[in-house]
């Protein structure tokens, strides 16, 4: 009985520590655009009339200032247009290029990021949680915004240009403990997504702008290729849940 | 293996939000009596184990430009001279580091908590085991690779019960330190 009573504070505190810690390690990521997020747009095309693509530049601004695109994020976008299966083939400035003479389609893509790490106040709190010696850790959240602004100019053979627009946004929140890198480059990762997507859904609405009209061989069957843009959430993504919010609602 | 390479090639720090750190300090504390009341010249070498976590993305864009990270520290200290005693602490620890050197990082920092002693009948200046141990301090960063870096700096330590018990004169010294840190 003795034993009992005793192990009850010492159970609950090691139960307040899980909780405590588990919550203190949680981050969530919460996407807020494209804010017109039309419905996704899908379509069906010759296989023969797709031509190719070249992305010609990408142009980067973090925070109003010019920086060299990431490699990443070059791939990240030529993944996604290839993802659509609008275009035949998928080339990128500076590598090899597609045959001179050959119809294809010019892409020049300008991405402006905007960061709001609330820096001043993550230090404030971070001094807060310090001096409570990180006892208000799990409740005391922390913030990082991020926003893509997204130009795509897509260029036909003939000279004909189209433009699109997107932005989208999100906000990535976590306690102390569950600050790391990995957070924010899910933030970044899941806004470009969400921009891209919005992006290449209006393309694909525009999808016959972008095909060649190439004469049907006799005999031959007409082979078609479905086209679209791989889905992606705008709504708010939980990546990691406190321990006490996982029980089934 | 291609990991370290890089290193070795690039040790440019780079500290994102969620960077941690782990460090080692040690120092050996020298004494300060700063009224005649202050009679013990309390003196020893200091250990100081320690994590961080950056917290913030750069701040400002000039000289000033540097990073907030939080984290605790444990504080040894064996006092050597005029008696023998001891002294173990848990302090929560804030830290401002300048990052537009770029090997070379000078910080400042600040870090209070709990010091649990045998002062007790042994020095003068405090009556309690039970104390405080407030620290402020400079140093200087210099990263040999990318992840680890050599640090060295001064600090200033009081040591004192908050008036828990008398008598509380407080004890002062200076802390010259060095350690090593490593960042993940």
């Amino acid at each position: 009985m003795m034993g009992n009573t005793s192990s009850r504070p010492l159970l609950g505190s090691v139960l307040a520590l899980i909780l405590g810690l588990g919550a203190g390690c949680s981050h969530w990521i919460e996407l807020a655009g494209p804010v017109d997020a039309p419905t996704p747009a899908s379509a069906t095309v010759p296989t023969e009339a797709r031509v190719p693509l070249l992305l010609e530049t990408v142009r980067v601004t973090h925070n109003g200032s010019a920086i060299a695109p990431p490699a990443l994020l070059e791939r990240q976008v030529l993944g996604a247009i290839e993802a659509t299966r609008l275009f035949s083939q998928h080339f990128q400035s500076g590598h090899t290029q597609p045959a001179s003479g050959q119809p294809r389609v010019t892409v020049r893509l300008s991405i402006d990021s905007l960061v709001e790490p609330h820096a001043g106040q993550a230090a404030w709190r971070g001094f807060i949680i310090g001096a409570s010696m990180f006892t208000l850790a799990p409740f005391i959240p922390l913030h990082y915004d991020y926003a893509s602004d997204m130009s795509l100019e897509m260029e036909r053979w003939d000279g004909q240009i189209k433009r699109y627009h997107a932005t989208s946004n999100g906000s990535a929140h976590y306690n102390l403990f569950g600050a790391n890198p990995e957070v924010i480059e899910q933030l970044k990762g899941q806004v470009t997504e969400a921009c891209l997507s919005s992006l290449l859904n209006q393309v694909i609405q525009d999808s016959p702008f972008y095909l060649a009209s190439k004469g049907q061989s006799e005999g031959s069957p007409i082979r078609t290729v479905s086209v679209g843009v791989r889905r992606s959430s705008p709504r708010p993504v939980a990546v990691s849940q406190p321990i006490t919010d996982s029980s089934p609602q | 293996m291609t990991t370290t390479c890089l290193y070795a090639a690039d040790p440019s720090p780079t500290m994102t939000i969620g960077t941690q750190e782990v460090g080692l300090t040690a120092g050996y504390l020298l004494p300060h009596r700063l009224t005649q009341d202050h009679t013990t010249k309390q003196e020893g070498p200091a250990l100081m184990p320690s994590w961080m976590i950056t917290i913030t993305d750069p701040l400002g864009d000039n000289w000033y430009r540097g990073q907030v990270s939080v984290g605790a520290e444990m504080v040894y200290i064996q006092f050597q001279k005029p008696i023998v005693s001891n002294g173990i602490g848990f302090t929560p620890k804030i830290k401002y580091t300048f990052v537009a050197g770029n090997r070379v990082r000078p910080y400042f920092e600040f870090a209070g908590g709990t010091f649990w002693t045998d002062f007790t009948n042994k020095v003068p200046e405090e009556s309690s085991s039970f104390n405080f141990i407030l620290t402020a301090g400079v140093g200087c960063s210099f990263f040999i690779t990318s992840q680890t870096s050599i640090n060295v700096g001064y600090r200033f330590q009081h040591i004192s019960n908050a008036g828990t018990s008398y008598p509380n004169l407080g004890l002062n010294s200076s802390l010259p330190f060095g350690g090593f840190s490593f960042f993940f």
